[in-house]
């Protein structure tokens, strides 16, 4: 019953993450950035390697024996510990998200921002991915405060210390909704407390469905729905995510943009699936309108931008819009769409800023502002070929997996018979391939601006390569991951195996 | 007690959102410092009325509950951590800008 397993995500990266701190040398004590990190570099990159492993170890594991991994720290039974659970969801979100870290440090390997190099860079990308990991893997909801509190605190930083010089004012503002996010979550926490005396998340769905008339029950589902709408970004919630991950270095903005936001997304498959299951219909059809809300306004946004990395935050905001549409319709393949869509578009977006930071990396001066970064393409050609399937798989064409995310969505949405918002989405998704289509014409296609001359060096593109290819295998090979989001999505449909597995007997 | 600490509750989410709205940098700071104060308050009173004697004595009676005591712990960690972490970063900009007032921070307005 005790599955260490679960254990090893979350901890590896944490205690990868105090070693790393060790070997940072005497950087830390002066604070200067300096080039003798490359040990605290390659070590960074070996604990995000078998953390990645041990992962993909739990989700074979998880899916093979058909029933959640469970961990009790201190050998405390459900109720009164805190317990890890790995389930199917957890578990695939899990391998997603630190296959894209992996990406990440494997970028920040290979370059040139200043950032890089000071010596709490790595410890902070690690503790970002023990957050990240731990938020998802956790099964009690004042531990997810905890590892969600962590995620921030780092990603704050990371971004407060970027070469760009509004990463301080983005990064304040990023932090403070996030203080108002944990603000609202810890009033979620305190109104279920008081409401039915536990805090286990399969405690709480089973007491919730046993009692659904409590007053407090309303409040605390809009305070949680209002702590994962700033999470991801959502419409009311959006304000601070363009200027937060344009400012943060693209080893870092990679990641929140494309992971990062996902812990929302998490949020809302787990109030709708297993905390709230009586409630949500309202929630969905609230989720419905918020995604339409945000596939518009994302879109719109994205095309009236002048910088290639804030155009691509405000596609995170279009994109995470189309997942919410998918949760809102519910049924068993509209979740299957959302969680391919989920893992895709991680992929996708994570290259495509790595993309946009390379090209950035090579302007004169370091932006990835249109204004500058013009023509430019003309010197780099394989970052154009990366960028164009990049663009593809965002808009959604074969042989991408981008088309297969489409695809199962709009299916879903026709076997849900959900024309409206079917119909909302699929013309706001035409909006993805005009500001796709332009900022490839600005960097690749257009004659430069007077003057200005690409740097020959730039940053390394092992880490989107290896991402594109990602991209494409998986439109190509498409049947595993789908698969597996089925039966993900059978999972989400009987939250009674994840309370059994929890609670036991 | 309990009507108490609901008007306390009250009065300091009131005060604390007062303030946050407010455009000196150093009123927000403190608008936040009362908020995380309001919710431990919050916290606490989620426990502090079923018991009458402390939990893990050989007291007569009702137990009292002991959890909300460990998550306000934590939250006061982190909410320091997290104010630490905000009069830092409101320091660099104010001395960036050289201005007490948020209206005037205008780097990121494109």
């Amino acid at each position: 019953m005790n599955n260490h397993l679960v254990l090893l995500p979350v901890i590896i990266p944490l205690t990868g993450a105090a070693v790393a701190l060790l070997l940072g040398g005497h950087g830390l004590l002066d604070g200067q950035a300096r080039d003798g990190g490359r040990i605290q570099a390659g070590w960074a990159l070996g604990a995000m390697l078998t953390s990645l492993a041990s992962s993909l170890w739990l989700l074979i594991q998880v899916s093979r024996s058909s029933q959640p991994a469970v961990f009790q720290p201190g050998g405390w039974p459900a109720p009164f510990g805190i317990s890890l659970v790995g389930d199917l969801l957890s578990a695939t979100l899990v391998v997603m998200s630190q296959a894209v870290l992996v990406a990440g440090i494997l970028y920040a390997l290979g370059s040139k921002d200043q950032v890089v190099r000071y010596p709490t860079f790595y410890p902070l990308f690690l503790t970002l991915a023990t957050g990240l990991t731990g938020a998802m893997l956790t099964g009690d909801l004042f531990n997810l405060f905890v590892f969600a509190e962590l995620l921030v605190f780092s990603g704050t930083i990371l971004t407060a210390i970027s070469d760009d010089k509004y990463g301080t004012e983005a990064a304040f503002k990023y932090f403070y909704m996030s203080l108002l996010a944990s603000a609202f979550l810890l009033l979620a926490v305190g109104s279920l407390y008081i409401s039915y005396g536990t805090l286990n998340m399969a405690h709480l769905a089973q007491r919730i469905s046993a009692n659904p008339d409590v007053p407090l029950l309303p409040v605390a589902i809009a305070m949680l729905l209002a702590t994962f709408m700033v999470k991801s970004a959502v419409f009311p919630f959006h304000f601070w995510q363009p200027d937060f991950h344009t400012a943060s270095p693209t080893a870092v903005s990679a990641m929140l943009s494309s992971v990062v936001v996902k812990l929302g997304v998490y949020g809302f498959l787990r109030m709708t699936s297993l905390l709230f299951v009586e409630q949500a219909p309202a929630i969905q059809a609230l989720l419905i309108t918020l995604g339409i809300v945000g596939v518009v306004y994302g879109g719109l946004g994205a095309i009236g931008t002048h910088n290639a990395k804030r155009m691509l935050a405000y596609s995170t905001l279009a994109q995470v819009g189309f997942i919410l549409v998918a949760i809102g319709w519910g049924d068993r393949l509209a979740l299957a769409a959302a969680i391919i869509f989920t893992f895709n578009h991680s992929l996708i977006k994570a290259a495509l800023l790595m993309l946009a930071g390379a090209v950035a990396s090579r302007a004169p001066v370091k932006t990835a502002a249109f204004g500058v970064v013009t023509g430019l393409g003309k010197s780099m050609p394989t970052t154009g070929a990366l960028f164009l399937v990049g663009g593809l798989a965002l808009v959604g064409i074969p042989p991408t997996n981008g088309f297969i995310s489409k695809m199962v969505l709009f299916r879903s949405g026709i076997e849900a018979g959900q024309y409206t918002s079917l119909a909302a989405v699929g013309v706001a998704s035409i909006l993805t391939l005009v500001y796709v289509t332009r900022a490839f014409q600005r960097i690749w296609w257009q004659p430069p601006v007077e003057g200005s001359k690409a740097k020959p060096q730039g940053d390394s593109l092992l880490a989107p390569a290896l991402l594109i290819a990602a991209v494409l295998s998986l439109g190509l090979w498409a049947a595993p991951l789908v698969e597996l989001a089925q039966a993900t999505a059978t999972w989400l449909g009987s939250p009674a195996g994840y309370i059994q597995a929890v609670l036991g007997g | 007690m309990e009507l108490l600490t609901a008007i306390a509750v009250g009065a300091l989410f009131s005060i604390a959102i007062f303030q946050l709205l407010r455009r000196n940098v150093i009123r927000s700071a403190i608008g936040l410092i009362l908020l995380s104060s309001a919710i431990n308050l919050f916290l606490l009173s989620t426990g502090a009325y079923r018991g009458v004697t402390a939990a893990y004595t050989d007291g007569v009676g009702q137990k009292s509950d002991a959890l909300p005591q460990a998550l306000i712990l934590t939250a006061i960690v982190i909410s320091m951590g997290g104010i630490a972490l905000v009069l830092s970063m409101l320091y660099i900009v104010s001395a960036r800008y050289r201005t007490s007032d948020l209206d005037e921070v205008t780097g990121l307005r494109h």
